[in-house]
């Protein structure tokens, strides 16, 4: 086993991808653009059958696909939802997505389900309780599980630990991977005033098995990721950082509101790709 | 007052899919300010009311998404009234979208935001059909008929063999021609207005072998015919039903049809697989 390897629990290293969204899908499938891999939205493929998974087959035909989620609630206090971890695990098959993400977050209560990526009390007893269901998770679904760090636009009084002690804790305890999403650090970090370089540089590098970029809307008083626009030059700055720190790892550019061209976001690709290469001889 | 997450959370559920600005109630902004910081540019009412709005915003673009014909039919402004009233009646309480929008039809037919219960109908109707047209896409698949096993059957087989019909097909009877409405105000860019008299339909609903969806029209014995043959019927069980309450012109008429029925059926791929018992 190689050093990288080692650090990325085994997993590999799949270059640059995009996610992908139903505005390109015939352009990807008919012009098969040069990049390393697609990460789809778990849930959009959740489905009996018919053009999503049609679709899916298609970018299946030609690419590695990543499974990435939004609704599993990892932080919530109903009970996992075994029936939606059956469904995930029979898609993984189908995927063979070498790990699955979703958000260290949590999106409801049994009366409602905000279809929101809600932040988490930092504190220990919440460790505890996100890393048990981690486990358990990781456990059903039999691949790595990738816990994504949010953003979020308020702190709880009753945080005991900051964001970054706490997305350790959590991993470390559960002993499961992370998708650090360089954007969401970003935002983050405005709204509640830290410094993000201190958030990277507290990530648990050996379990980074993927990167989020994406664009964000500033509103003034806060930030939201929206994914919308291009990455801005302070999170390129932080994910050069983030690459020196944890070499070569899977990355993605996110692009969700105000879907572009296909060759818009292939730019972007590029530009992570760039980015990414003079960030490793750097830090070589 | 408890801080632990199960009542961060039950707080936070409580105040984020209302309608009012948090900190416009003092009551709500100071139970925001036990469980949220708030920082120097917002109060803790305000970074919840950051939640609520999103929320609003999610789940108006969801239903206006799922239901296009609906929202032209309306218009922006009564969508977002037709939006906040359904989502104050159904709050999402599970994570699938499909979820979320099952109740959206008998919801419409109760609204009061219409002027008229034929604007309740068929706004109802026309919901049935946009949720029909997600289940169709995205149901499940089935290898095509295989014609030399039709071709292979007894005669005496019709007796006791199942028809079986595509699973992501759709039966769906209308007031109003809201399938074919909803292609002219979509596809043809014609304007959406409610149609004078009702017009009532029978359909099927389902997807082609390039699993594009389209609709077809049925006359209404062999909409019936679909549905027994759908529950499991075999053919012939399923005409003496069909047959059995009609007057005898109408019993003529679809002993001298039913054959073109099942011919078209099969051509366009409803017909999956005829499904032959053993006798024992």
């Amino acid at each position: 086993m190689t050093a990288p390897d080692r650090m990325r629990l085994g997993l590999p290293d799949l270059g640059i991808g995009v996610g992908l969204r139903l505005p390109h899908y015939e352009e990807i499938f008919e012009t098969r653009p040069k990049v390393g891999w697609l990460e789809i939205i778990s849930e959009n493929f959740l489905v009996p059958g018919g053009v999503p998974l049609a679709n899916l087959d298609r970018a299946l035909a030609h690419y590695p696909v990543i499974q990435h989620g939004v609704s599993l609630s990892i932080g919530g206090t109903t009970p996992l939802d075994f029936d939606f971890l059956k469904n995930l695990r029979a898609l993984l098959r189908r995927t063979k997505s070498p790990w699955v993400s979703d958000h260290l977050c949590w999106t409801g209560i049994a009366t409602l389900n905000t279809h929101d990526l809600l932040p988490l009390p930092y504190t220990t007893d919440v460790v505890r309780h996100v890393a048990a269901r981690a486990r358990i998770v990781q456990d059903t679904l039999e691949v790595p599980l990738a816990l994504e760090n949010v953003s979020s636009y308020l702190t709880y009084t009753s945080s005991e630990m900051t964001e970054w002690d706490f997305f350790r804790a959590v991993v470390e305890e559960a002993n499961c991977a992370v998708l650090l999403d360089v954007n969401n650090i970003y935002v983050s970090s405005q709204n509640h005033g830290f410094d993000p370089n201190v958030y990277v540089d507290a990530i648990p590098a050996e379990r980074v098995v993927q990167i989020h970029l994406a664009g964000h809307t500033n509103y003034g008083d806060y930030i939201i990721d929206t994914h919308s626009g291009p990455v801005i030059d302070p999170v390129w700055d932080l994910y050069r950082r983030a690459i020196r720190r944890v070499g070569p790892v899977s990355t993605l550019i996110e692009w969700d509101e105000d879907i572009p061209p296909l060759a818009t976001l292939l730019a972007e690709a590029e530009r992570a790709r760039i980015v990414r290469e003079e960030a490793l001889s750097h830090a070589k | 007052m408890r801080n632990d997450l199960a009542s961060v959370q039950a707080f936070l559920a409580s105040v984020i899919p209302g309608r009012a600005p948090i900190p416009d109630d003092p009551a709500l902004a100071e139970t925001a300010a036990r469980f949220v910081t708030g920082n120097a540019r917002l109060t803790p009412a305000a970074q919840v009311d950051i939640y609520r709005r999103q929320f609003w915003y999610r789940h108006r673009e969801i239903l206006n998404d799922d239901f296009p014909a609906l929202a032209r039919l309306l218009g922006e402004a009564k969508m977002d009234a037709f939006c906040r009233d359904f989502l104050d009646a159904h709050p999402p309480a599970h994570a699938p979208f499909r979820k979320m929008i099952e109740p959206v039809p008998s919801f419409a037919a109760t609204w009061p935001g219409f002027e008229t219960d034929a604007g309740r109908t068929f706004a109802a109707d026309m919901a049935r059909y946009e949720i029909a047209m997600l289940d169709v896409r995205a149901g499940a698949d089935a290898p095509p008929l295989d014609p030399q096993k039709l071709a292979g059957l007894p005669e005496d087989a019709w007796e006791r063999a199942r028809i079986v019909l595509h699973p992501a097909a759709r039966r769906l009877v209308f007031s109003y021609p809201v399938h074919r409405l909803r292609k002219a105000w979509l596809v043809a860019g014609e304007p959406a207005i409610l149609p004078e008299a009702p017009s009532p339909a029978h359909i099927v609903l389902y997807r082609n072998r390039e699993l594009v969806t389209h609709f077809e029209e049925l006359e209404p014995e062999a909409f019936t015919l679909f549905g027994l043959l759908d529950e499991g019927v075999p053919l012939v069980p399923a005409l003496g039903r069909l047959a059995e309450p009609l007057p005898e012109a109408q019993q003529q008429h679809v002993a001298a049809h039913v054959g073109r029925w099942f011919q078209q059926w099969t051509a366009l791929g409803l017909v999956v697989d005829v499904d032959l018992p053993s006798s024992s």
